[in-house]
């Protein structure tokens, strides 16, 4: 009884955040880092005649070492706090994420500061695409 | 246009994650998890080739790109050169933006102080 009236006070007390205006700024924000990275990509094909394929790598690299050195810089948590999953998702929030599990414990050393934690958050990450990838290479490989 | 098929295709994924997000106890670690195996699997039934062609950059910046990038590495290896070439093409074709990625966080978390 009681348990019940205390959770009717937290959910009437919690402050409630719009759900549908979060939804439609990560989807501006993430639409317009696809369509600059489209124009990322047409201007190395258009200057350098790189294949897409090429292109692609260099878009994930550009994407990693900005969103990377903002975090260092201490400004990307307050980007993600604005736009949600639009910047978790893309390429910038696993660059994110590793960035900052290494760089919170980089006190305890090298080897068990850094090394250890730098794939804390992003190890599933690997992981998962690794593993179900190889089943999946494997599975089609041997039926086709 | 490709810009706006960038667009679009790239704000559905992210927006679908927030809607997840917002719905569920998941974290936003389970869902790149998540999204990385749907890429893989998706890459599977060559639909992501597709979705590639169509919005170009849209497709290739979330990341269920890598999942994408590591089946295609795995299974081009498998065509060429049976499990060897699996087992070697599996990280090849994602192999840049891994590197630049372990190799940028290492030298920023040297680079910044350590805190408290």
């Amino acid at each position: 009884m009681k348990l019940k009236e205390y959770k009717k006070i937290v959910d009437k007390n919690s402050p409630k955040e719009d759900k549908i205006k979060n939804v439609l700024i990560s989807f501006v924000v993430g639409g317009s880092l696809g369509a600059l990275g489209e124009l990322f990509v047409k201007f190395l094909e258009a200057k350098f005649y790189m294949p897409p394929s090429e292109c692609y790598m260099y878009l994930m690299i550009l994407l990693v070492v900005i969103s990377s050195i903002l975090t260092g810089l201490g400004i990307f948590d307050n980007i993600v706090t604005f736009g949600k999953c639009g910047f978790i998702i893309p390429t910038t929030g696993f660059a994110h994420s590793m960035t900052s599990a290494a760089m919170d414990n980089n006190k305890e050393g090298f080897i068990k500061g850094i090394g250890s934690n730098i794939f804390k958050l992003t190890g599933s990450i690997i992981l998962f695409g690794l593993v179900s990838a190889f089943f999946l290479a494997l599975l089609k490989g041997v039926i086709m | 246009m490709i810009y706006i098929n960038a667009f679009i295709l790239c704000g559905l994924i992210c927006a679908i994650g927030q809607i997840v997000l917002e719905n569920t106890n998941l974290t936003p670690g389970h869902l790149n998890s998540i999204l990385v195996v749907c890429g893989a699997i998706l890459s599977f039934f060559g639909i992501y080739e597709i979705l590639l062609d169509w919005a170009g950059a849209g497709a290739s910046v979330p990341i269920t790109n890598f999942g994408h990038l590591l089946f295609k590495g795995a299974y081009e290896g498998y065509l060429e050169d049976g499990i060897t070439g699996l087992l070697n093409g599996i990280l090849s074709t994602s192999s840049g933006g891994l590197s630049v990625a372990i190799i940028v966080a290492f030298l920023v978390a040297l680079v910044t102080k350590p805190k408290h």
